[in-house]
């Protein structure tokens, strides 16, 4: 076993055993830390595959945004209004049913592929801008339309309805409910 | 030596657990962690096949990056529906969405 296989077990190990955590934690606080392991791990396996860009999005999108998110939204809706509801046993066992015959079937299906694999090269941050920035420019800048515009939808949505103080908001919303 | 299969063995699991967080979670919160953890198997899928398959051209790394500027929009709006229902019915439980029926 080479030095890059064991490391690739490790970090696989990791990423599987945070994955395992987040469903399985009972406080969310765990859960949401398990998953900030689970996505350094696959930072690692990015840094694995030689693309050192992708472990520093990774990195910063995930492991650095999202998390701080996910426990402002912990903050905010309190640590475990999971309140002792537990889904029943049997939509636990049908899911984990479901989720394993998806897995077996796609380890199986990968087994019997065949790809036509070349020798893998590190690829290095200018190869995705060059691609970026000339034949997928135009989705590039769709991207941060789409995502100035779910941020505005996102701020609208979690906002106090009475941030104004004049009660308008508030009684639409009141009114619909 | 890795190859190629070790990889998507590996994001088939993490999908595969996402799907079951998915599938059984009563928080919502929990419910969009799970599906952010399918869309990060995704990603390890995407690279492994630009990087194994398609070397030469890095198409499959800018999908990845794509993916998570979509990630994060999804993301951002998912915590902001769950911080307004948390704020008009006072639950987590991913039951209250019922009650978007109407």
């Amino acid at each position: 076993m080479t030095l890059e296989l064991f490391f690739f077990y490790v970090y696989a190990l990791v990423a599987v055993a945070g994955a395992i955590g987040l469903v399985a934690a009972r406080q969310l606080v765990h859960a949401a830390m398990s998953f900030f392991a689970t996505l350094l791990a696959v930072a690692a396996l990015f840094l694995l595959m030689g693309s050192q860009f992708l472990a520093a999005m990774q990195l910063f999108v995930y492991g650095g945004a999202m998390t701080v998110l996910v426990l402002f939204a912990l903050m905010f809706t309190g640590a475990s209004p999971d309140g002792g509801k537990q889904t029943s046993r049997a939509i636990r066992w049908l899911g984990a049913i479901v989720a394993a015959s998806f897995f077996i079937l796609l380890a199986a299906a990968f087994a019997s592929a065949g790809w036509m694999v070349s020798p893998s090269q590190p690829m290095s941050v200018e190869a995705i801008a060059t691609i970026m920035f000339s034949r997928l420019v135009v989705p590039f800048e769709i991207a941060g339309l789409a995502l100035t515009i779910a941020l505005i939808g996102a701020i609208v949505l979690a906002r106090e309805d009475d941030v104004l103080g004049n009660g308008e908001l508030a009684e639409k919303v009141g009114g619909d409910a | 030596m890795i190859t190629l299969n070790h990889y998507l063995v590996l994001a088939a699991a993490l999908f595969s657990i996402g799907l079951y967080g998915v599938l059984t979670s009563k928080n919502a919160l929990r419910v969009v962690i799970s599906v952010e953890l399918i869309l990060n198997a995704v990603n390890v899928n995407l690279a492994a096949f630009s990087v194994f398959v398609a070397p030469r051209q890095a198409m499959g790394l800018n999908f990845v990056v794509f993916f998570m500027v979509i990630a994060a929009a999804e993301f951002g709006l998912a915590l902001a529906i769950i911080i307004s229902l948390y704020r008009t019915e006072d639950i987590g439980a991913i039951d209250a969405l019922r009650k978007l029926k109407g």
